[in-house]
């Protein structure tokens, strides 16, 4: 398969994207690993006139400490670079295993953290774990920086809030809690390499057997990655009995809107993850972790 | 058209590539590197499997004016018909070849996994070759292989 013509941007700054891309208008868009972005053209599903590259932008692929305790990870970073950092195995250790699951490894070390999420694809492995995380995203565009909370990103079937023009430069992901069980499950029913199901992320802080903190999220479900709101909070200051987490699983199953496509029906990914919450939460609770 | 220089294999080349073009066509279309294979073209079966920069890439989806400056370790780089890599000779004796179209991929996924990974478990091998699609052989024959040449490779450093 090949591709058709384009002009090609290779960016030295942020700046320089941002002004490549006003230029190129609704043809231009944004390449950085190109594991989502050229089978897409390859398929015409894309026709863009320009590719900026942001690959090369210095910096945009660093992974660093934040004062806070938390992590600054650059938009370029490559999901084989996020998951085997030591930084990141220590301090958002569900991260790190969530962009371990992604696809293939060699899809692994070139596709990016940022293009994963720009992509706004339901069945992405890192978006559960940063929403669980409650990552912010910073973005850079023609009105210059800002920053949007990773649970306001995704705002429908392959749309997100990036806004004409901008960049997604960093994730800010904050520090996980001492003391915190995670767990992100893939659930692909056919083959290993299929996209999640159900790609549920999960992380909870318990006092002796009262949950203090619940954190859930998932991907795959619906048309976009969302948290699980209702049964994070069927979780939260509860004794995590059976019964609680029939209920977070029941709460899951009910707030969700699920697709119906070739992997699974709608009815089909409801099951699944109502199947699942339970057996992640009973799992973390009983301390089988990750 | 774009000017690339990089080197393949130890040795430095200079292309004239159209823009659009992905590595594998400046590889087997400018270069007459036919070693690596186009499956799918679009990044799941693991056929065109490269290393660039040392790093796993798909040569069906990487562009080719991104491999300027760049080092690129192809099939025809890791072994010679004289002398087989020991990977590829334990793919031989395992019999984990039959039509042979996904095994430049598999030899160079696995030379990368070796990199990684000097005594592989069953686990790790699996899962790094979980992207590289084989639909004749039989994934227990170049399982089998790549234990082997796991031992073979490291008992050498």
């Amino acid at each position: 398969m090949i591709l058709r013509p384009f002009e090609y941007v290779e960016s030295q700054t942020v700046d320089d994207a941002v002004a490549a891309l006003r230029g190129g208008g609704d043809d231009a868009r944004v390449i950085a690993g190109g594991t989502a972005l050229v089978p897409l053209m390859k398929h015409a599903v894309l026709r863009p006139a320009r590719l900026v590259s942001i690959a090369r932008v210095p910096g945009l692929a660093d992974i660093a400490p934040a004062t806070s305790g938390g992590l600054r990870i650059g938009g370029v970073a490559t999901h084989w670079a996020v998951s085997h950092a030591t930084l990141v195995r220590e301090r958002s250790p569900l991260l790190a295993y969530a962009c371990a699951r992604v696809a293939s490894p060699t899809v692994r070390s070139m596709g990016t953290l940022g293009g994963n999420l720009c992509y706004g694809e339901s069945a992405s492995d890192p978006a559960p774990a940063l929403l669980a995380l409650r990552a912010t995203v910073r973005l850079h565009g023609p009105g210059g920086a800002r920053t949007v909370p990773i649970t306001e990103f995704f705002t429908g079937f392959y749309e997100t809030a990036l806004q004409e023009a901008e960049v997604l430069t960093s994730l800010d992901v904050p520090a996980m809690p001492a003391g915190a069980r995670w767990r992100y499950l893939k659930w692909t029913p056919r083959a290993q390499e299929d996209k999640a199901l159900v790609g549920l992320a999960a992380m909870l802080v318990l006092d002796g057997h009262r949950c203090r903190v619940a954190r859930l999220a998932v991907g795959g479900v619906g048309a976009s990655p969302v948290v699980l709101a209702r049964a994070e909070q069927a979780l939260e200051g509860q004794e995590l009995d059976e019964a609680t987490i029939a209920r977070a699983a029941d709460a899951a199953a009910g707030e969700v809107e699920p697709m119906d496509d070739l992997q699974g029906s709608a009815e089909y990914r409801r099951d699944m993850l109502r199947v699942w919450v339970r057996r992640v939460v009973a799992g973390l609770a009983e301390g089988r972790a990750s | 058209m774009p000017v690339v220089e990089l080197t393949v294999n130890e040795r430095a080349v200079r292309v004239d590539v159209p823009g659009q073009w992905t590595l594998i066509q400046l590889l087997r279309d400018g270069l007459g590197l036919l070693g690596t294979k186009e499956g799918c073209g679009e990044g799941s079966c693991g056929a065109c499997t490269v290393l660039v920069d040392g790093r796993l890439t798909r040569a069906c989806l990487a562009l080719a004016v991104r491999a300027d400056g760049a080092r690129v370790t192809t099939i025809e780089g890791v072994g010679t018909d004289a002398a087989l890599h020991p990977i590829q000779d334990a793919f031989v004796r395992h019999g984990a070849i039959q039509c042979g179209f996904c095994t430049p991929g598999l030899v160079i996924t696995t030379k990368a996994l070796l990199d990684e990974h000097p005594w592989p478990t069953d686990h790790d091998i699996r899962e790094f070759l979980s992207g590289n699609f084989c639909r004749c052989a039989g994934y227990n024959l170049i399982l089998n292989a790549v234990r082997d040449a796991a031992g073979v490779v490291t008992e050498k450093r």
